[in-house]
């Protein structure tokens, strides 16, 4: 075996074929995708012309569309992080706590929306949100609420809020299992010591579950910030962005840029940006939430 | 758990790369042949054995009912007439359809014939050179028929790309019955619309149909509008041109002000902004809306035996009203020729395809079978047969008694820039936020950078 690791042609007959994937499916695409930004073009294969910057300035000082897709990334990133994940960290430690059967069957339930397929989810949120039939509205008006009934997804003035409570609602599953397996790993003699030295209740989790936890959660918040920049698939198949470009996130921008606007070059310029902001939000929470890490 | 905080950093940062990567730009081949070939194409008899299948793209996924039925009755006539070749149809509903077709373009996929919408969508596969151009002197005569001035939205630089389908115009259809069961006027003029859309609302109907999320039905209603006002076809277009103004010109802001009162009395169903195309149709076609404003290629709903019977037999048509005060005739009809096909450059049986092409445009399939099916109003001339639908009737009137017509739809007469922002502008001006000032001011900015 050592001497299979100190031939470096072997090394590199082990390590090439991985590499050549993440080139032709990563770095090309990225290449490229820099490449057209600096272009003027309505798709590959067309007249293009080489523009320089034009198409970030115009990105960076004039597109308010941008900066407001932006904005909407970082605000459902904030939710999932201020919002989802606490009360994912939450149902992980009452979850815990419940054992036996009923355990599993909660377990079960509360990842049930992250196996639906995204279109079942879209089309059943349009249909529950729906002003007219759809059940939510039904029922706030049997409790009475009838004067909240609302287009809550055709609004301007709630689609975002309301988008932010599916996507929130959608990736609460995911959060709570992370959140539950790394529970798990906490050995039961660290809460029994807590308690010997009189800790309880809020106390206690927030003295020994949320520090034992703190390597899940940097690794999460990475995570959330990196689905909420990438965002796409749910928002474009119930609003596509709209009304008015109120639910407007960075990848559906990009992709109606490329698709519908046929701005190809601007697209790519766009999601060169995105793949900055990106690395610089990953970046960012990896500091923000850097912590020695706890041995047990 | 111990985490080696480093490699963690750096899984993360390879992950954050995979993750963001969502454009993946495909490199296109330049060597794209964009010869019209209409002199070399003399030979058909030679491919008569060869087995061949060619690669139709379509938006119309509905293959039962409709025009989708329409397409499928003219792929089996010519199969059966040609045995030897197979057509293997790929179909998506509008707004991915075009998205799916501009993949293809970019891809320079090996389509034989493709669907196209005329105006800014053809024209961004005219300038990657995905199709082919026709000679038009070969579309003339009794082979074709095709109707004076129909290749508007299909001529670029005056060489022509595709051929129409249709003969698209907006009307309104309505249900007969909830007009009648509710006491409410048909409304001829505008005032009545909104009217009778007030009181459909006090009764909890939805009054009118909107396909909001698609955006497109908005800049149709807008232009209407606008020609109701001034009886002028050409000012919108103008506009889009810019050789007129959208801003301080008093028509366009009356016009945007009676969009605004659309709005503003909530003409349109309480979804709007969400229904695409398909919800805004089940709206009405369940008889949930009394009317619904969309084109002439809707005719098959009178004869589709999905939908309710009672449906059915209440649908009706109404030309758009008339603005009182307003020098526009309702006669004055938004008409163009939208939908179309095309001959795609990259074909592989680049003879066997236009055989195919030549052969569904011929007046006798495709216009003759989708009249006669009720589907919609073909773009060429086309024989009575005396076993039209009611609703095919009403439309072919408001079509023959036009007395002017727009040519084209002035959303998709600029880029597809000035189309993204304009709809963009329209949603939202929709979705509450925004004046008719600010509408007209959107509007010209897309037009002045587009």
């Amino acid at each position: 075996m050592q001497k299979v690791f100190n031939n470096k042609m072997a090394i590199f007959l082990f390590v090439f074929p991985g590499i050549l994937l993440f080139a032709l499916t990563f770095l090309v695409p990225i290449v490229l995708s820099a490449y057209y930004s600096f272009r003027d073009t309505l798709s590959p294969g067309t007249p293009s012309a080489f523009i320089g910057f034009a198409n970030y300035t115009e990105l960076l000082f004039h597109d308010s569309r941008f900066w407001l897709a932006l904005r909407n990334a970082v605000l459902l990133g904030l939710g999932f992080i201020l919002i989802q994940h606490p009360i994912a960290i939450f149902f992980a430690i009452m979850l815990d706590r419940l054992g036996g059967k009923a355990e599993k069957w909660f377990r079960t339930i509360f990842f049930i929306p992250c196996v639906i397929s995204v279109v079942v989810i879209s089309k059943m949120w349009l249909s529950l949100l729906d002003p007219t039939f759809g059940a939510f509205n039904k029922m706030l008006d049997s409790l009475g609420l009838g004067f909240l009934k609302h287009a809550w997804l055709g609004d301007g003035s709630t689609a975002l809020v309301s988008m932010l409570f599916i996507l929130i609602w959608a990736g609460f599953g995911w959060g709570l299992l992370f959140y539950y397996a790394g529970l798990k790993g906490i050995p039961d003699d660290m809460y029994e010591a807590a308690s010997l030295d009189g800790a309880s209740g809020f106390r206690l989790h927030w003295r020994i579950t949320v520090p034992l936890l703190s390597p899940v959660i940097t690794v999460q918040i990475t995570l959330a910030m990196i689905t909420a920049l990438k965002q796409m698939e749910t928002v474009f198949l119930t609003t596509n962005g709209g009304p008015g470009d109120s639910t407007q996130f960075l990848a559906v921008y990009l992709y109606n840029k490329a698709f519908s606007a046929s701005q190809y070059g601007y697209a790519n310029a766009i999601s060169i940006l995105f793949i900055i902001v990106c690395l610089l939000a990953t970046y960012l929470s990896n500091k923000l939430t850097r912590s020695d890490a706890t041995e047990f | 758990m111990v985490m080696n905080s480093k490699s963690t950093r750096n899984i993360l940062l390879v992950t954050a790369l995979a993750a963001v990567s969502v454009l993946s730009a495909c490199g296109g081949g330049n060597d794209k042949n964009n010869n019209a070939g209409s002199s070399t194409n003399g030979g058909t008899t030679g491919s008569a054995d060869k087995e061949v299948t060619l690669r139709l793209f379509s938006n119309l996924p509905d293959r039962k009912s409709g025009q989708g039925l329409a397409e499928q009755m003219v792929i089996d006539n010519y199969i059966k007439a040609n045995p030897n070749v197979k057509i293997d149809i790929e179909t998506l509903a509008e707004e991915p359809f075009k998205n799916k077709l501009k993949a293809y373009m970019a891809s320079n996929e090996a389509l034989d014939v493709t669907m196209v919408h005329g105006g800014a969508e053809l024209n961004t596969l005219v300038q990657a050179g995905y199709v082919k151009e026709l000679n038009p002197a070969e579309y003339e005569g009794d082979t074709y028929k095709f109707l004076p001035g129909v290749y508007k939205s299909f001529t670029f630089n005056d060489k022509l790309y595709g051929l129409p389908r249709n003969s698209d115009y907006e009307v309104i259809y309505y249900n007969k019955k909830l007009f009648d069961d509710n006491g409410i006027k048909i409304p001829t003029t505008y005032a009545e619309l909104l009217e009778a859309g007030k009181q459909f609302r006090a009764k909890g109907i939805e009054p009118m149909s909107m396909n909001g999320k698609d955006l497109w039905s908005f800049a149709a209603f807008f232009q209407d509008l606008v020609v109701r006002l001034t009886g002028d076809q050409n000012l919108m277009l103008d506009a889009v041109a810019k050789k007129k103004n959208f801003t301080g010109d008093e028509n366009f802001t009356k016009a945007a002000e009676l969009l605004a009162q659309a709005r503003d009395t909530k003409l349109f169903q309480e979804s709007f902004m969400t229904a695409d195309y398909g919800a805004s149709q089940n709206l009405f076609t369940q008889g949930r809306a009394a009317m619904w404003y969309m084109g002439s290629w809707e005719a098959g709903m009178a004869t589709n035996d999905k939908l309710p019977e009672d449906f059915r037999n209440n649908v009706n048509v109404l030309k758009f009203p008339v603005v009182e005060g307003g020098k526009g005739k309702d006669t004055d009809l938004l008409a163009w020729n939208g939908g179309g096909y095309s001959l795609v450059s990259s074909s592989k049986h680049p003879e066997e395809a236009k055989k195919f092409f030549d052969y569904m445009m011929s007046a006798d399939q495709w216009a003759k079978i989708v009249w006669d099916t009720g589907a919609a109003v073909p773009a060429q001339k086309y024989e009575l047969t005396g076993k039209e639908s009611e609703l095919q009737k009403q439309l072919t009137e408001v079509l023959t008694g036009a007395t002017s017509t727009a040519g084209s739809i002035a959303l998709d007469s600029g880029t597809p820039k000035f189309k993204d922002d304009a709809q963009n502008a329209f949603g939202k001006f929709f979705a509450g936020g925004s004046t008719p000032e600010q509408l007209l001011a959107d509007l010209q900015k897309a037009a002045e950078t587009q």
